[in-house]
C-alpha cells in the first residue's frame, strides 16, 4: 500500500510534481502513465525517500520509506535500467545490495535465476544489454522479498520473451497479494498487466480508476453500421442523447446506442445491415485524450495538429 | 475494495533488522568486486616500492650521511608511499563514491539505506583499513628491500630504532586519512575529476602555492597546517625541543601531524555527509 498526499516536488523554476494525492492497493497492477516530464519518475523517487518532497507526504505500509527498519523487505524498486557499475560482475552488484539486509547468497542465486540471468551473472555489466541491464534492475528490486513493487519502464529494451516475463511476474506478485506501481510508455503492454491506472500530466493527477473507467471515461465508444438503406435507418435510430454521424464512406456511426440496440431498431424497420460493430475506445486513445494539454515535450510536426485524435476525425481518416 | 490477504511465495533468510556490519560487509563487497580499485591499491604499493628501491641504487651518488641515520632512512624509505599514497589513495576516495552517482548505484545503495551518512561511514571504515593495510606494506616492504643496500653502505636503520616503526605507522595512516579525505570531497563534487582535481591540488600544489607567496605570519601558518605538512611530519622524527608546534619553524610534531591530518579527513567527511543528507540523490 502506498499513500501520497498531497505530494510536491518544486525544483527552482517548475514544478515537477503538484500536490498529488494517490493510494496504491495491494494485490493489484496500478499502471503509471504519463507523458515525458510529467512527474512519474520524481513520484517514484519520492516513494522512496531518493528525492525529498517539497511538501506532502507519501508512506509505504504505513510508514515514511526512511522509516522502515528494514526497506528491501519492504519496498523493491527499478528506476534505471543498468543502475549498476559497468565494472562490477552482475552476481556482486547483487551480493552487495543483499549483503546490505543480511541476505546471503542463496537468495542472490535465487533471484539471478528469476531474472533468466543464470548464463551472464559472472560477467561485467559494462557488456550487457539494455534488456539485460532491465532484467539485473527488476533482480535487484526484487531481492529482499518485498511486499511493494515499485518499477519505473521494466519492459522498456525487453524483447518479446522479456516482456511477456515481466507481465506474468507483475500478475504474479500481485496475485500474491503484493503492491505493484508500474510506468510504461507502451500502451498495449499496459492494457494487458495494468488492473488500475493512475494518469499524471504536468505534474498532476488527470485519471485515477479502474483500467476499464479510465477508458470508458475518456473515449467514445460507437457502433459502426454499414447498411443500404442510411436514409431509412438514421431517423428511426434518433432518440435523445443518441447522435448518428455518416462517415464518407457511407457507413453510420452511433452513439449512444449498443450493437444489439442498433440490429434490433434494424430489424423493426426491415433494414438489412452488411456490418456492426462496437467500437470501444483504447488505451492509447484514452492515454492521448487525457493527456492532450500536459505534454511537455511534443514533436514538432503535431504542433498544428491537436494531439489527441478525436474519434470521429480518425475514422474519417482511415475510411477515407 | 477487498484487502487481499498478505502472501508470499517466497521466504528469504537474513535478519529482521539489518545491522551496521551488514553495510560493512556490503561496502567491503563494492570494493573488491571492482578491478580498478584493486589495480589503484596494488599500483599505490608496487609504484611506492618502485620510487625507494630507485632511491636506494641511486643514493651513493646523490649524498649520504656518514652514518646511520634513522632521519636519512625515513625520508628513503617513505618518499615514494607518502608522496604516490597520498594521490592514489585520495583519488580512489574520490572514486568509492563518485563511481556510484556515475554507474546509477548509488540509487539501489540509497534505497537499501535511508539513513545516508551510514553508508559514508561504512566507506569510509572499509576504504581506510584496505590503504593503511596497503601502505603499510609499501612501507615496511620498502625498508626491507631496500635494506641490504643501504646495509652495504654502513648507513641501515633497523625496524626497532627509536621512533622509526612509529613514523612507518605514521605514513600509513596518513594514506588512509588521504583516501578518507577524498571520500568526502569526491561526495561534496559528486564528480570523480573535480574531486581528483581537489585532491591533488590539496597534498601537491597547495605546498608549492603556499611557498611562492610572501611569508607572512597568516601564509606560515596555513603552510603549517597544510594536509601534505601534516603527512610530512607524520613520516619524521620529532624534536622535542620544538615542542608540539613551532609556526616560525614551520615545524609540527609527529603527534600534531596526526591529529591535523585526521582534521582535514574528518572535515571532509563531515561535510560530505551534511552534502548526503541534504540533497536528492
Amino acid at each position: 500500500m502506498i499513500r501520497a498526499e498531497a505530494l510536491t516536488k518544486r525544483y527552482r523554476e517548475k514544478t515537477a510534481v503538484d500536490g498529488i494525492d494517490f493510494t496504491v492497493s495491494p494485490g493489484q497492477v496500478t499502471g503509471f502513465l504519463g507523458p515525458n516530464g510529467a512527474g512519474k519518475s520524481t513520484t517514484m523517487r519520492m516513494i522512496v525517500g531518493l528525492d525529498r518532497p517539497t511538501a506532502g507526504t507519501v508512506t509505504v505500509n504505513g510508514r515514511r520509506y526512511a522509516e522502515h527498519r528494514a526497506p528491501l523487505r519492504e519496498v523493491g524498486v527499478l528506476l534505471d535500467a543498468k543502475a549498476a557499475h559497468r565494472g562490477r560482475t552482475a552476481y556482486k552488484h547483487l551480493t552487495a545490495v543483499a549483503a546490505t539486509h543480511g541476505i546471503g547468497s542463496r537468495r542472490v542465486r535465487e533471484v539471478i535465476g528469476m531474472a533468466g540471468l543464470d548464463d551472464v551473472a559472472g560477467k561485467r555489466v559494462g557488456g550487457f544489454s539494455l534488456g539485460m541491464g532491465q532484467r539485473l534492475g527488476i533482480a535487484t528490486a526484487l531481492i529482499g522479498d518485498p511486499a511493494t513493487v515499485i518499477l519505473d519502464e521494466p519492459v522498456n529494451g525487453l524483447d518479446p520473451e522479456g516482456v511477456l516475463w515481466v507481465r506474468t511476474l507483475m500478475r504474479r506478485l500481485a496475485a500474491e497479494g503484493r503492491t505493484v506501481l508500474l510506468s510504461s510508455h507502451l500502451m498495449s503492454e499496459m492494457a494487458q498487466t495494468a488492473d488500475r491506472l493512475i494518469v499524471l500530466g504536468r505534474g498532476r493527477i488527470v485519471a485515477d480508476g479502474p483500467l476499464g473507467d479510465v477508458i470508458s471515461a475518456a473515449t467514445r465508444s460507437v457502433v459502426r453500421v454499414r447498411t443500404r438503406d442510411a436514409a431509412r435507418l438514421a431517423p428511426a435510430l434518433a432518440a435523445p442523447g443518441v447522435s448518428v454521424v455518416t462517415l464518407l464512406d457511407g457507413a453510420l456511426e452511433v452513439t449512444g446506442r449498443t450493437a444489439e440496440q442498433v440490429a434490433d431498431t434494424a430489424a423493426a424497420t426491415g433494414t438489412v445491415l452488411y456490418e456492426v460493430v462496437a467500437v470501444t475506445g483504447t488505451l492509447e486513445e484514452a492515454y492521448l485524450t487525457l493527456t492532450a494539454d500536459a505534454v511537455e515535450y511534443r514533436s514538432r510536426h503535431d504542433a498544428g495538429e491537436p494531439a489527441a485524435p478525436d474519434h470521429r476525425d480518425h475514422s474519417k481518416e482511415t475510411n477515407r | 475494495m477487498s484487502a487481499p490477504v498478505q502472501l508470499r511465495s517466497t521466504f528469504v533468510e537474513g535478519p529482521s533488522r539489518p545491522r551496521f556490519r551488514h553495510l560493512l560487509t556490503s561496502e567491503a563487497v563494492k570494493l573488491s568486486s571492482l578491478r580498478s580499485s584493486v589495480a589503484l591499491v596494488l599500483g599505490m604499493v608496487l609504484f611506492a616500492l618502485a620510487v625507494s628501491m630507485l632511491y636506494a641504487v641511486t643514493a651513493e651518488q646523490g649524498g649520504i650521511p656518514d652514518g646511520p641515520s634513522t632521519r636519512f632512512s625515513l625520508d628513503a624509505v617513505t618518499l615514494g608511499t607518502v608522496v604516490f599514497g597520498q594521490i592514489i589513495a585520495g583519488v580512489l576516495g574520490v572514486l568509492v563514491i563518485t563511481s556510484e552517482y556515475s554507474s546509477g548505484t548509488i540509487q539501489p545503495t540509497l534505497a537499501a539505506v535511508p539513513r545516508r551518512e551510514l553508508v559514508l561511514a561504512a566507506k569510509a571504515l572499509v576504504l581506510f583499513p584496505v590503504l593503511v593495510g596497503a601502505a603499510l606494506v609499501a612501507l615496511v616492504g620498502s625498508w626491507a628491500a631496500t635494506y641490504p643496500i643501504y646495509e652495504a653502505l654502513g648507513i641501515q636503520t633497523g625496524l626497532t630504532a627509536p621512533g622509526f616503526a612509529a613514523a612507518l605507522a605514521g605514513g600509513a595512516v596518513y594514506v588512509g586519512l588521504c583516501g578518507v579525505f577524498g571520500l568526502g570531497v569526491g561526495t561534496v563534487l559528486r564528480s570523480a575529476a573535480g574531486g581528483s582535481v581537489v585532491v591533488i591540488c590539496t597534498t601537491l600544489l597547495a605546498p608549492v602555492l603556499t611557498s611562492v607567496l610572501p611569508g607572512t605570519d597568516a601564509v606560515r601558518a596555513v603552510r603549517l597546517v597544510l594536509l601534505s605538512h601534516a603527512g610530512d611530519s607524520m613520516v619524521r622524527l620529532g624534536d622535542p625541543e620544538l615542542g608540539f608546534a613551532d609556526v616560525s619553524q614551520q615545524y609540527l610534531s609527529p603527534g600534531a601531524g596526526w591529529i591535523v591530518a585526521s582534521v582535514w579527513a574528518i572535515a571532509a567527511l563531515v561535510v560530505g555527509a551534511v552534502a548526503l543528507r541534504r540533497r536528492d540523490a
